[in-house]
C-alpha cells in the first residue's frame, strides 16, 4: 500500500480529489456511492480514483465507493458534523495529560521540559474543545433520534445508548476536573506558565458549561423515554382493548363496566342547553335586543300575502227606507179644541176624536197631562164629578 | 371566598363537559388555564363549583368536570367510550406519536390511507359514528367531533392544521385505567 510521504503529497490529492471527496461526504449516510457516478465527477480519467484507492483515501467495495474511515473521521471531527460521540478521544487525551506529566517531572532538561509542557497545554485545550464539542453532538443526536427515528424499538434502545454516553462523558468531565484541581496539584502549583493558568481557567469554563449542559440533556433524555415508554403503553393497550372491542368481548372480559361507572366527568353527558327567557325589559328598552328583533323580524317575513278579510255585499234589503208612521198626540190641538167649546176638561177628553183608537185609561192620562200643562188657561173649580170609579175635578175653559 | 373574574367562562367551558388545555392556541383558554393553575384559584373554585355539584378535576395538563353522583346510564357511557376508542384507535394507527402536542392535517391522513390498507379499514368502520359515506366526510365528521369535545382544535385554518392538546391524554388515561385479566391477555395475538 502506497502512503503519502509528505504533507504536501496529501494535501495536494485533497485538492485533486475534491469534487468527489465532497460530494462522497455529503452522501456519507447512504452507504454506496457507485463507481460510475465517481468517474463522471472526475471526467473519466480512472487513475485518479485509482491514486485515491492507492493511498486509502477511498476504499472501493465492489462497484462501491466509500471514504475511508480515518478521513472520514478527520473531516467529521474538523467540521463539526460528527455523529458518533467519542468518549475514548477524551479519556485518551486524559491518559495523556496524565503521562506528559511524569514525562515532565522525570526530566530535568529545561528543553525538553518545556516540550512536554507544550504537549500538556495542548492536550487540555483539545480536551475542552472535544467535551463541548460531545456535549453539543450528544444534544442534537438525542433530538434527532427522538424525533425523527422510525422504528420504535431502536429509538428507546437509542436513547438510552446515548443516555449511557451522556454518564460517560460525566464522568470523564470529573476525572478531568480531579486532574487539574486534585490529583496532579502539585504538577499545575509548580509548572507555572502564565499560558497554561489560562488554559486551566478556559478548561474549567468548558467543563463547567458542559456540566450544566449534561444536566439538562440528563433531563430532556428522562423525558423523552418518558414519553416513549407512556406511548408505547397506551399504544399496546390501546391494540388489546380494540382486538376485545372488535370481538364483542370487552364488556363481558374487562372491567370496563366498572370504569366508567364510577366516572362521572361530564364529558359522558350530552352537551347541555339551558332555555334561559329573555327578560321582557331587556326586550323594551335595550337598544340591541331591538335591532336583533328587526333583524329576526325581517328574517321571519315570509312570501306569503296574509289575505285581509273582505265584508259580503250589504243586501239591498237593508238599504230599503221603511215608513212606520206613529201617531202622536197633539196636546196643544187638543187644548184649542177645548178652550173652543164649553165642555168640562175630562168629558171633552173622553169624547175628543183622536186620530186613532185611545183607551179609557189613556184618555184620563191625557186629562192629567193637560191640567198639569195648561193649568193657567183653564178655570179649575171645586166640583168633582165621578165616571168609572174615577173622580175628577170639572175643569173648564177661561 | 373570592372566586376570580373569569369564573362564569370557566364554568360556561366545563359545564358543557369539555376541557381546557394548557396547550391552547386560543389565547382566552390558555388564560383560563392559567387562572385554575394558580393554586389558591384552584381550591376557591373547587369549593364554588362543588356548591353547584360539579366537581373540578385537575389532570395533567388539563382541566374537567366531573359529577358527585352518576347521571347518565352506564348503557350510555359505554356507548361514548367504544367511540373513543375507535377514533383513539383510527389516529393512533395513522402515527403511534399521535397525542398531545401533535400536529397534523386532514390531507395528511387522506394521503396515507391511499397507501394504507388497515388505516383505510378503520376510517371505514367510522362510518357507524359518523354516518358519512366518502373518506373526508368521515374524518371532517370525526375531527368536528374531537374539537367539539375540546381534544383538538384547528390551530391554521389556512393550512388546516390541527394540533392534539393535552386533554388528549385524558382518553388515554381512561384507556390505561380499563383492566384486562391476564389469561384474556395472553390470548390477544400480537
Amino acid at each position: 500500500m502506497n502512503t503519502f510521504s509528505n504533507i504536501k503529497e496529501l494535501l495536494r490529492a485533497l485538492n485533486d480529489g475534491r469534487d468527489l471527496l465532497t460530494e462522497m461526504f455529503k452522501k456519507r449516510k447512504s452507504a454506496d456511492y457507485k463507481y460510475e457516478y465517481a468517474l463522471d465527477l472526475i471526467e473519466h480519467n480512472e487513475n485518479r480514483i485509482q491514486y485515491l484507492i492507492d493511498r486509502s483515501v477511498i476504499r472501493q467495495n465492489g462497484n462501491n465507493l466509500e471514504i475511508d474511515d480515518l478521513y472520514l473521521q478527520f473531516f467529521e471531527q474538523v467540521l463539526e458534523a460528527n455523529e458518533e460521540i467519542n468518549t475514548s478521544y477524551i479519556n485518551e487525551n486524559l491518559e495523556k495529560v496524565k503521562q506528559n506529566i511524569d514525562y515532565y517531572f522525570n526530566e530535568h532538561n529545561e528543553q525538553r521540559k518545556y516540550e512536554y509542557l507544550r504537549v500538556i497545554k495542548n492536550t487540555l485545550r483539545k480536551i475542552g474543545v472535544i467535551t463541548l464539542r460531545n456535549v453539543v453532538d450528544l444534544k442534537r443526536n438525542i433530538d434527532n433520534t427522538f424525533k425523527s427515528e422510525p422504528t420504535f424499538k431502536n429509538k428507546k434502545a437509542k436513547l438510552i445508548n446515548l443516555d449511557n454516553k451522556r454518564k460517560d462523558i460525566t464522568k470523564l468531565i470529573e476525572q478531568t476536573e480531579s486532574l487539574i484541581s486534585e490529583d496532579d496539584i502539585t504538577f499545575f502549583k509548580t509548572a507555572t506558565d502564565e499560558e497554561l493558568n489560562r488554559i486551566i481557567v478556559q478548561l474549567k469554563l468548558q467543563l463547567q458549561k458542559c456540566t450544566h449542559n449534561l444536566i439538562e440533556i440528563e433531563r430532556q433524555v428522562i423525558d423523552f423515554l418518558n414519553q416513549i415508554q407512556q406511548q408505547s403503553g397506551v399504544v399496546e393497550k390501546l391494540r388489546q382493548i380494540k382486538y376485545l372491542k372488535d370481538q364483542f368481548r370487552l364488556e363481558a372480559e374487562t372491567d370496563i363496566k366498572q370504569v366508567i361507572s364510577i366516572n362521572n366527568s361530564v364529558i359522558f353527558e350530552p352537551n347541555p342547553s339551558y332555555p334561559l327567557k329573555l327578560s321582557l325589559e331587556y326586550l323594551q328598552t335595550s337598544e340591541e335586543a331591538f335591532a336583533s328583533i328587526k333583524k329576526i323580524a325581517q328574517r321571519q317575513k315570509s312570501g306569503i300575502k296574509l289575505s285581509q278579510p273582505v265584508a259580503d255585499i250589504i243586501s239591498d234589503e237593508y238599504l230599503e227606507t221603511q215608513i212606520e208612521e206613529e201617531i202622536q198626540i197633539n196636546l196643544e190641538e187638543v187644548k184649542n179644541g177645548f178652550v173652543a167649546g164649553s165642555y168640562n176638561l175630562f168629558d171633552f177628553v173622553m169624547n175628543y176624536k183622536f186620530g186613532k183608537k185611545v183607551t179609557f185609561d189613556e184618555r184620563v192620562t191625557i186629562y192629567c197631562q193637560m191640567v198639569s200643562q195648561y193649568e193657567t188657561v183653564f178655570e179649575i173649580t171645586e166640583q168633582y164629578s165621578e165616571k168609572e170609579e174615577i173622580e175628577f175635578a170639572m175643569i173648564y175653559p177661561k | 371566598m373570592e372566586v376570580p373574574a373569569q369564573t362564569s367562562e370557566i364554568f360556561k367551558i366545563l359545564s358543557k363537559g369539555q376541557f381546557i388545555s394548557s396547550n391552547s392556541y386560543d389565547k382566552a383558554i390558555s388564560t383560563l388555564y392559567n387562572v385554575l393553575d394558580d393554586e389558591q384559584n384552584f381550591e376557591n373554585l373547587y369549593e364554588y363549583f362543588l356548591n353547584i355539584n360539579f366537581i373540578l378535576e385537575k389532570g395533567d395538563g388539563y382541566f374537567y368536570f366531573s359529577r358527585p353522583e352518576n347521571k347518565i346510564d352506564l348503557e350510555n357511557k359505554i356507548d361514548t367510550a367504544f367511540r373513543w376508542i375507535d377514533y383513539v384507535d383510527f389516529f393512533k394507527t395513522f402515527d403511534n406519536s399521535f397525542g398531545a402536542g401533535y400536529r397534523f392535517t386532514p390531507s395528511e391522513i387522506l394521503v396515507r390511507i391511499k397507501t394504507d390498507a388497515e388505516l383505510e379499514t378503520k376510517l371505514e368502520s367510522l362510518k357507524k359514528h359518523t354516518g358519512k359515506d366518502n373518506h373526508k366526510d368521515i374524518l371532517d365528521k370525526a375531527l368536528d367531533k374531537l374539537i367539539s369535545d375540546s381534544f383538538v382544535e384547528l390551530e391554521n385554518p389556512i393550512t388546516h392544521q390541527y394540533k392534539v392538546l393535552t386533554s388528549f391524554k385524558y382518553l388515554e388515561q381512561l384507556i390505561l385505567t380499563i383492566n384486562i385479566p391476564d389469561d384474556v391477555r395472553n390470548e390477544i395475538p400480537e
